[in-house]
C-alpha cells in the first residue's frame, strides 16, 4: 500500500522559526543570522560591529557554538547581553535551540538581535531561525572559490562580509573573480570588504545594518 | 552532516504516517531532494540506515528524486535549467531569476506492507 505524505523535511523547524519571528516583530526586533566557516572571523567581526553600534542601537546577541562557550565571554566584555547555545554536536542551530535562549533575553529592550551561528558552510544554511535577514562572513584567505562551492549560503544572504582585507598581499586571491561569482548567484548581495583586526571596511557595514533595523522599527 | 537532523525529521514523519498501521512494515520510503539543497543523498543513506536499525523501517528502500534547479526571469518570462549557480537570464541578462524548483526537501510517499 503506498501512502501520499508530501510533508516537508524541515516543516516542524519552519513552524518553530515562524513562531520566533512572531516574537520578533511584536517586540520590534531585528534580527541577524551570521554564518560562515570556523575561523572566518565572525566573532571579530561581531566584536567590532558592537563597538561600533552600542551607543547608537540596543543590541543583544545568541552564540550558537558546539561545545564552548569562548566566543560568548568574548562578547560579553562589550557590555551587551548574550546567551550561549551549545548544540552538543550539531553543526547547526536550529529554531527550537533559539527558540529555548529567548526566554532569557529581555526582547522588550533590544532593537537588534544578533545570532552567530556554528562555523559552518553548509548545514546552518538550512535551518531557518526566524531572523529577518542571514549575513555571510567569508575571509579572504579562504579562496575565491568558495561561493561557487557552496552557493546557497550566497543565494540566501542578504549580505557578505569578506574579512581579512589586511591579509590581501599574502594571497593569490582574486577579488574581481570572487566577487562576480557572489553577484552571479545572488545579484542584490550587499558586499562589504573589511578588517576585522583594523577596523577597516567596518563602518560601512555597521551604517548598512543601522538602517536596516530603523527600517523595521520605523 | 546536517543529513541526521534532516532524518531525523523524515523518521517524525513516518512515525506520524504510520501510527495507526502498527503491524505493517514500511518497505520504500520516498524523498524529494532538490538540487540546490545542502542535503547530500550518500550522507541520507547512511543517516537513513541508522534511523531505520530495530524500527518497522529496517531494510526498506530509499528513493531519493532529485529536481532540478529552474528558476524564472521576472523580466522577459525566460524560464529554464539554472547551470553552474549563475542567477543571470541566459536571454536578456535580467537579475532577477526566481528560483521555481530545485529548493525540495520532503517526504514524498511511503511503501508499506
Amino acid at each position: 500500500m503506498e501512502i501520499q505524505v508530501n510533508e516537508g523535511i524541515l516543516n516542524l523547524n519552519e513552524r518553530v522559526a515562524l513562531e520566533n519571528k512572531r516574537l520578533f516583530g511584536e517586540n520590534g526586533l531585528f534580527v541577524i543570522n551570521i554564518m560562515g566557516s570556523p575561523g572566518a572571523g565572525k566573532t571579530t567581526v561581531l566584536e567590532k560591529t558592537i563597538d561600533i553600534l552600542v551607543n547608537s542601537v540596543r543590541l543583544a546577541v545568541i552564540e550558537g557554538d558546539i561545545y564552548t562557550s569562548k566566543d560568548a565571554r568574548r562578547i560579553e566584555k562589550h557590555g551587551v547581553p548574550v546567551k550561549q547555545i551549545n548544540t552538543g554536536g550539531a553543526c547547526h542551530l536550529d529554531a527550537k535551540m533559539v527558540s529555548g535562549a529567548l526566554g532569557e533575553i529581555d526582547l522588550r529592550h533590544v532593537d537588534l538581535l544578533i545570532i552567530e551561528n556554528v562555523g559552518n558552510l553548509v548545514c546552518p544554511v538550512e535551518f531557518n531561525l526566524g531572523e529577518d535577514i542571514k549575513i555571510a562572513v567569508l575571509s579572504i584567505t579562504e579562496g575565491d572559490d568558495k561561493p561557487l562551492k557552496y552557493p546557497l549560503l550566497f543565494r540566501e544572504s542578504a549580505a557578505v562580509i569578506l574579512n581579512k582585507m589586511d591579509l590581501i598581499d599574502f594571497t593569490d586571491i582574486d577579488m574581481d573573480s570572487l566577487r562576480s561569482d557572489i553577484k552571479k548567484i545572488n545579484p542584490g548581495v550587499e558586499i562589504f570588504e573589511v578588517s576585522a583586526r583594523t577596523g577597516k571596511g567596518l563602518d560601512e557595514w555597521a551604517r548598512w545594518l543601522i538602517k536596516k533595523v530603523r527600517e523595521k522599527n520605523g | 552532516m546536517h543529513e541526521m537532523a534532516l532524518m531525523g525529521g523524515v523518521f517524525d514523519i513516518i512515525k506520524q504516517y504510520t501510527a495507526d498501521l502498527p503491524d505493517k512494515k514500511v518497505t520504500r520510503v520516498t524523498l524529494v531532494v532538490g538540487e540546490m539543497t545542502n542535503a547530500v543523498p550518500e550522507a541520507l543513506e547512511a543517516a537513513f540506515e541508522v534511523y531505520a536499525k530495530g524500527t518497522a523501517v529496517e531494510g526498506a528502500e530509499l528513493v531519493i528524486r532529485r529536481i532540478p534547479l529552474t528558476a524564472c526571469c521576472t523580466a522577459c518570462g525566460w524560464q529554464g535549467k539554472v547551470e553552474e549557480h549563475m542567477f543571470i537570464c541566459p536571454r536578456c541578462s535580467g537579475l532577477g531569476l526566481e528560483i521555481r524548483s530545485g529548493r525540495e526537501l520532503y517526504v514524498e510517499s511511503l511503501e508499506v506492507d
